[in-house]
């Protein structure tokens, strides 16, 4: 499968769980309203619900930014120095990023593994934390990968004027 | 290594990165966690893993997607672009009209999604093709969208607000009540600054827009009923207590929803338009507050707050003297940084030595908002101003800062105003609340 075509495939599988996970927030979110209006009861184990829903949700939107060029950084040294030198420190920004996602995957991997034996539970339905950490690893992973692979960081924005500076994404 | 230089080692580091362009979040994680590991090697992994973990399952944090949801939803039902054509019939009549238009539809638009950088792009996409057709000055044109943009994150829902409610531990539904009457206000002083500027220099905006065709109505609020109806039930909600912030979020969001849905303007294609640039949009807000948590775990051991509070307290300084060089220094941190990053890594250093002083957090919310909207428009880092040039390739940077100077410095008067009469802020709330 060519890159582009991968690309594709990753943003529509984040696209669609992502809002997998963001209507059921929101789904969660009015129903805790209207049970309470209207039935007089709350829903158990919402708020448990919800939280897991943010998790599924922030790891699909880490790799949709990533794959977008969402993730902001400051182009400071654009203004400071030449393509020669943007070179040279943007592949030490890859290097470094791509070093520092990849221990974060690997640090929630390590941690989300011991699961109901640490307590990592939620509060009131005792939901297992396990799979989430696994999702926020995985997504992790992806963006190691796009910074790994070049996708992702280091690219010029379009609308740069020479000389100029600001933030751009990568 | 003591904690002083292991902090001072940190910072350092942390603009390192950032300058060779290491993503904002990531610059953050990355030094954090080099921190924690010099100071305790065994905590740095657990660290990482824990605060990414906490930060991204963070129930009152839910806040941020749904009313990013709703604001992406409001562009697509086409309520935003209602809103701008119905204040462009009330402004546009007079000289520097569609600048001011501008300004009333950011602050509409801001009033249905937490985000600046939203309100600035969606109003920026409107609003700078019109003015360039009537030959507006670019650099007002593109002072006005920018200004307009930070409105988004002092009007509530605010995404600042939420972020600072929760690091401080305020009432969300508090600080919402307390960027009220000040976004109304800043709002307003835009609109004055868009006409002082315009009868100073009459050559930045034609005469009028051409007259309304005869037969047309005279303007009426019409065209932003339903934008105004949901603002009103979201906010009032919270006003009224029937909400929490985030319950206010999802109602709002599915109103917005089924508002589209009736209008049959949410096509497949648009839906998935609404739910990645939803995604987007917290993806990096969320790495930025997983690196900015990682880093203040780092600065909470080496016990660098602690010692700058009792600092601060031997000088025998007041509280207003520690505010005032306080937002100063935000000012100047949001020239470069982050609002969001700004936030996390500012408030638990100066919250212990703000406590001790006895500030009232509530008002010193609204006011660093208020700075760190300054920021947003600041060089050389303000990011609406690249939302601007992104909108507008060929505006150049320069033109965009000078006309964004008269707007800057309505801010600084706004927050003196604050300073000098802090019931602006505190008013709502306290009539809420008690």
């Amino acid at each position: 499968m060519s890159r582009p075509a991968l690309l594709r495939g990753l943003r529509a599988a984040v696209t669609v769980t992502g809002g997998a996970a963001l209507s059921l927030l929101l789904g969660i979110t009015v129903a805790e309203v209207v049970g309470r209006y209207v039935f007089g009861t709350s829903l158990l184990g919402a708020e448990d619900l919800a939280m897991m829903c943010l998790a599924v949700f922030v790891a699909a939107g880490l790799v949709g930014a990533a794959e977008d060029g969402g993730h902001v950084s400051v182009d400071l040294i654009g203004r400071l120095a030449g393509p020669r030198v943007t070179r040279v420190t943007d592949a030490l920004a890859r290097l470094l990023a791509t070093g520092a996602t990849a221990l974060t995957a690997f640090a929630l991997f390590a941690k989300g593994r011991c699961g109901l034996e640490c307590g990592e539970v939620t509060g009131t339905i005792d939901i297992v934390h396990t799979p989430f950490y696994y999702a926020l690893g995985a997504s992790m992973t992806a963006y190691a990968l796009l910074l790994a692979s070049g996708t992702v960081g280091g690219r010029e924005p379009d609308w740069r004027e020479e000389g100029e500076s600001g933030e751009r994404r990568g | 290594m003591g904690g002083g230089t292991a902090a001072l080692l940190g910072f350092l580091a942390l603009f390192v990165l950032f300058l060779i362009r290491v993503p904002v979040g990531l610059s953050m994680l990355i030094s954090g966690a080099a921190g924690i590991a010099l100071l305790r090697p065994r905590a740095t992994l657990p660290v990482i893993a824990g605060e990414a973990f906490s930060v991204s399952s963070w129930h009152a944090l839910t806040v941020i997607p749904l009313f990013m949801l709703m604001g992406n939803l409001t562009v697509v039902s086409g309520m935003s672009r209602e809103l701008y054509v119905a204040a462009n019939r009330w402004l546009g009549r007079f000289r520097g009209g569609l600048a001011a238009a501008s300004i009333v539809g950011c602050a509409g638009f801001s009033a249905l999604s937490g985000s600046s950088l939203a309100a600035a792009l969606t109003m920026g996409r409107m609003a700078l093709p019109e003015m360039r057709r009537y030959r507006y000055d670019r650099s007002l044109a593109a002072g006005a969208v920018a200004a307009g943009g930070t409105l988004g994150i002092l009007i509530p829902p605010s995404a600042g607000l939420v972020l600072y409610g929760i690091l401080t531990e305020q009432s969300i539904g508090r600080l919402f009540m307390a960027g009220l009457l000040p976004g109304i206000l800043l709002m307003l002083f835009f609109v004055l600054t868009v006409f002082i500027v315009v009868t100073l220099r009459p050559d930045k905006a034609p005469r009028a827009a051409p007259s309304r065709p005869r037969g047309e109505p005279t303007p009426t609020l019409a065209g932003a009923y339903w934008i105004l109806s949901l603002a009103v039930v979201t906010l009032g909600g919270i006003y009224a207590g029937v909400f929490s912030a985030t319950e206010a979020a999802g109602v709002g969001a599915f109103l917005v929803l089924l508002v589209a849905l009736a209008r049959r303007s949410l096509t497949p294609d648009a839906l998935g338009d609404v739910v990645f640039s939803t995604l987007k949009a917290c993806g990096t807000v969320f790495l930025i507050l997983i690196g900015a948590y990682v880093f203040k775990v780092f600065l909470g051991y080496t016990e660098v707050p602690f010692a700058a509070a009792r600092w601060v307290g031997e000088q025998g300084w007041s509280g207003g003297q520690v505010v005032f060089g306080l937002l100063g220094m935000f000012i100047v941190l949001g020239t470069f940084m982050d609002a969001f990053a700004i936030l996390v890594l500012m408030i638990p250093l100066v919250q212990p030595i703000l406590a001790s002083l006895g500030v009232d957090m509530i008002w010193l919310g609204v006011m660093i908002v208020i700075t760190l909207e300054m920021g947003l428009i600041s060089p050389p880092m303000g990011l609406i101003t690249f939302v601007v040039k992104g909108v507008a390739p060929d505006v150049p940077m320069g033109a965009i800062y000078r006309g964004i100077i008269p707007f800057w410095v309505s801010m600084l008067a706004l927050l003196v105003l604050i300073g000098l009469l802090p019931q602006i802020a505190t008013l709502l709330p306290e009539a809420m609340y008690g």
